[in-house]
């Protein structure tokens, strides 16, 4: 059975292979075993997740790619600067103005037209490896890499989109395990706050978020707990993405521990004299990890994507740390002559995101073949 | 007035005009120089703008944008204003609703006008000369931002205290002879540029005080206001009330019968727009890559002008560490106004000045030539290596902030300061650096002057006196007795004489040297692109109000 659904390898890989198992086959095996059986027979998901890492990996040697090979910091802008190409002096952002086409020097005002033209400064286009690994892709407008840049903002990107994808799905099971073990006004205070948030759209209510807190980030200080975060960094739209996202996961995830509430094992636990804590987090949390690990992986994406379209939007991260977001943003200026500035970005989003959706999609499948997990907003 | 009567009242307007027009055709020479381009037989139907997001109000005490002024001069008049006219000569004040210039009396502090008879708003109304006191006052009422160009008009303070019952008791109007008088608590040599203003412009004395925006107040220049749907678009026809004959050659009637604005918040769209003729005009700036191809095929269909501007980084003298006058130095220094230039696409030039280099108190200095060592230096010296900053920018990508807020960060960064950059919506930006609370460190600022007069740079942007909690232009809060006392006594001057004229440059050049308020940076260029159609032999640039809409003609 094995060597015949290896022959039709699909993106459903797990799903043929879990419906193919016979009860021998699964007896005496944990799911999480099981999981990782059906897991390992799909390469295209784990093709996928290797492109991930791979941009995981690339991103987060960044630094050793600006230090060693660009020379250059991301944020480092070289507007004056020249680039060295077999032999020519290239200017990394190229002189412009109203210039006397004689002369070259710039047109008084008032000169007569036909006298003089028009020149825009424009940053060096990719250098691929003609530069020795300097400008691979360019320079933006300021005369910084483009390629450093872009690794930076992948760094950035990958942190919030994983970082918040974490907080959030934390935060949704630990929501979700009080509301469906307690139910009565617990659950009802969590299922409205969920509900007000979900009739909030997501990106309109990010983007409301960033704009508050754009300015003078957000400190709260509660005795023990404490949040010091300044609005120029990856901390502020890293907490709001978690934050909006947090009734997409919780709910559903509330509903699983509302259906586990009423089973069995749970009920023994309960007349054993198991604390409400051991049992929602002993009990009801492993049978709900596996929904979860679902849901952090393909949410990865969905976080990445708004960061996106939050600092595309000016409300994530802030100019000039880079994110990819915030780099198509600056890049759309010089689309004509500079598509590389606004591509680039777009490319590794697309890449990173298509990974993550393609291996989720794999891992749904293993752990659970009949379970319709999916992040809809 | 029924509509059939409006017809008849229409059609006279036009045989009447027509009668105007050809006569003052044969009438051949003895011109008198001031008359507008306009000549006759360029009328058109319809002139297409393509426009940006940049109107704020179409209101004219409320209005403080070049967007907005440049539609709306040609819509209200004030008593006093330019001529339509390229260049300098545009600068040239004339009477608009006046009759003459203003008599200047009692030492500069009383002045004289008497308004022409028989004007009237396009609704009918006959143009009163207690309108103009009524639309100074109801300034006062809107909270208008151009308030302050009237503090030192009798009874302005008790206006700015008590708006809601604002009695400018220092003027006096006749409605019957049109004589007004004016009278100051001092005198003010920039007095008749501010009557030339937007916000001195005369609307009916009842106009509601409330923004009236979308409900377009009756005009009485060429043109008026026929709709406006915010963000969208602007429509704009003829004034049938209003005879050029009327205004002895100093208003034009204009050439188009129509003017429908259409916004566009994408720059490229606007100029594709206009290159495939869909669009006469675009009153945005194309996009920096797109100059080449401009260039290369539409190069007769451009216009590359310099308004009077300069673009500066102000450094809040109240706040640290910029509180101290060797760090706003090292700033000064640290910058490399050449590297500007072309983050800015090219298109600027740059300065270490406060005025723009077409004032005749411009005298180049170079004071801070770019040495970063030195410009460390000075910031060790301080001791405030280390310390925290926000650089402020708005978020307009005309003006090039969001990336000059970048390299400022760049350049505090290199100095030792853990700099960091919040932009802020272009909407709200100014209201933003100019309230005290926000205690704003360092921003990025420009300056388009309001009339061409070195009072409306050093007195509006760098005295201390004029310093408020709230819409405040003075962001670097920069606050120095001698220099208030030095722009008080000049300004006290009725006339620029080259005594005068070197005491501004004196004093614009002390500020730099000894208290570098600002850093300076360039001096912008732009460019008016036109579809095919238009015949730019007729296109005006104005001092003022940039792109003069109702001159230009179509092929």
């Amino acid at each position: 059975m094995d060597e015949r659904a290896g022959a039709e390898f699909s993106l459903d890989t797990a799903a043929v292979l879990a419906a193919g198992e016979s009860a021998s086959a699964i007896r005496g095996r944990s799911p999480w075993f099981l999981a990782w059986r059906r897991l390992r027979r799909n390469y295209i998901a784990f093709a996928f997740l290797g492109l991930f890492f791979l941009v995981v990996f690339v991103c987060a040697f960044a630094g050793l790619y600006a230090r060693h090979v660009a020379h250059i910091g991301p944020n480092d802008g070289r507007p004056l600067g020249v680039l060295h190409v077999h032999g020519d002096a290239i200017p990394i952002v190229s002189a412009g103005g109203y210039l006397d086409k004689h002369t070259g020097e710039p047109c008084p005002i008032g000169a007569p037209s036909d006298q003089c033209e028009l020149l825009a400064s424009i940053p060096i286009g990719p250098q691929w490896f003609n530069a020795g690994g300097r400008y691979v892709l360019g320079a933006d407008s300021l005369g910084r890499d483009v390629a450093v840049r872009l690794l930076y903002g992948g760094r950035n990107s990958l942190i919030i989109g994983i970082g918040s994808s974490a907080i959030c799905v934390v935060a949704a099971i630990i929501l979700a395990l009080l509301a469906g073990y307690f139910g009565g006004w617990i659950d009802f205070v969590i299922s409205r706050f969920f509900d007000i948030f979900y009739a909030f759209p997501v990106v309109l209510l990010g983007i409301a978020l960033g704009a508050a807190l754009s300015v003078n980030g957000l400190h709260w200080n509660l005795g023990l707990f404490r949040i010091n975060l300044g609005s120029g960094g990856i901390g502020i739209p890293l907490l709001i993405i978690s934050y909006v996202l947090v009734p997409y996961i919780g709910r559903p995830l509330r509903g699983q521990v509302l259906s586990l509430r009423e089973r069995e094992f749970v009920e023994a636990a309960i007349a054993q004299g198991a604390s409400p804590l051991r049992i929602m987090f002993s009990d009801l949390l492993p049978n709900i990890a596996s929904s979860a690990l679902v849901f952090f992986t393909l949410i990865i994406a969905n976080n990445i994507v708004l960061e996106a379209a939050l600092s595309f939007l000016g409300a994530g991260v802030h100019l000039p740390t880079p994110s990819w977001g915030n780099l198509i943003s600056d890049g759309q200026n010089l689309i004509v002559t500079r598509p590389w500035l606004a591509l680039a970005p777009g490319i590794a989003i697309v890449l990173t995101v298509l990974a993550l959706n393609v291996f989720g999609d794999g891992l749904r499948d293993a752990l659970d073949p009949r379970a319709k997990v999916k992040v809809e907003h | 007035m029924t509509s059939k009567r409006y017809r008849t009242v229409v059609l006279a307007t036009i045989v009447a005009m027509a009668f105007v027009l050809v006569v003052s055709a044969c009438g051949g020479g003895g011109g008198s120089g001031t008359t507008a381009p306009t000549p006759t037989g360029k009328h058109f139907a319809n002139f297409r703008i393509a426009y940006d997001q940049g109107i704020d109000y179409l209101d004219p005490a409320l209005s403080y944008t070049v967007q907005g002024s440049s539609i709306m001069w040609n819509v209200y008049l004030p008593l006093i204003g330019y001529k339509h006219l390229n260049g300098p000569a545009g600068a040239t004040l004339v009477p608009y609703l006046a009759k003459a210039m203003p008599t200047v009396t009692n030492g500069g502090k009383t002045y004289t006008i008497y308004m022409r008879s028989g004007l009237k708003y396009s609704d009918g109304t006959p143009v009163k000369a207690s309108d103009f006191k009524g639309s100074l006052e109801r300034d006062f009422k809107v909270n208008s931002p151009g308030v302050g160009f009237y503090g030192g008009i009798v009874g302005a303070d008790t206006c700015a205290t008590t708006p809601a019952t604002c009695d400018l008791t220092g003027i006096t109007a006749d409605d019957t002879s049109g004589k007004i008088v004016i009278n100051l608590t001092a005198p003010q040599g920039d007095f008749e540029y501010i009557l030339a203003m937007p916000f001195s412009s005369v609307i009916p004395g009842n106009a509601p005080a409330k923004d009236q925006s979308t409900h377009p107040l009756p005009a009485n220049g060429p043109y008026m206001i026929q709709s406006y749907n915010p963000n969208h678009e602007v429509i704009i026809v003829r004034n049938p009330n209003f005879h050029a004959s009327d205004f002895a050659g100093n208003v034009p009637e204009g050439n188009p019968d129509k003017m429908t604005i259409t916004i566009y918040g994408d720059p490229s769209i606007a100029l594709t727009k206009t290159l495939s003729g869909a669009e006469d005009y675009d009153a945005q700036q194309p996009p920096p890559d797109r100059l080449s191809q401009l260039q290369g095929e539409h190069a007769d269909q451009l216009k590359v002008y310099t308004p009077a501007n300069t673009f500066y980084f102000f450094m809040n003298n109240r706040v640290a560490p910029f509180d101290d006058v060797n760090v706003r130095k090292a700033v000064n220094y640290a910058i490399n106004r050449r590297a500007m230039v072309r983050i800015q696409g090219g298109l600027a030039s740059p300065t270490e000045n406060i005025f723009p280099p077409t004032y005749p108190e411009y005298a180049k200095t170079n004071y801070y030539p770019y040495n970063l060592k030195k410009a460390k230096g000075l910031v060790r010296d301080a001791g405030v290596q280390g310390m925290n900053v926000t650089v402020y920018a708005s978020d307009n990508e005309t003006r090039r902030a969001p990336e000059m807020g970048q390299y400022m960060v760049q350049v505090l960064n290199s100095l030792g300061f853990n700099a960091k950059l919040t932009l802020i919506n272009a909407e709200v930006y100014w209201t933003t650096v100019g309230a005290a609370a926000n205690n704003v460190q360092i921003g990025f600022a420009d300056w388009f002057q309001d009339y061409p007069h070195p009072l409306d740079w050093i007195d509006t942007l760098l005295n201390g006196t004029r310093i408020t909690p709230t819409h405040n232009n003075n962001y670097a809060n920069f606050d120095v007795t001698s220099v208030n006392n030095g722009i008080a006594q000049l300004k006290q001057q009725p006339t620029l004489t080259p005594s005068v004229i070197r005491g501004w440059s004196t004093l614009a050049n002390t500020i730099m040297k000894q208290y570098a308020p600002w850093a300076p940076y360039l001096n912008v260029q732009y460019v008016d692109t036109f579809s095919s159609d238009m015949d730019l032999s007729c296109y005006v640039n104005h001092v003022n109000y940039q792109f003069d809409f109702a001159t230009i003609c179509k092929k």
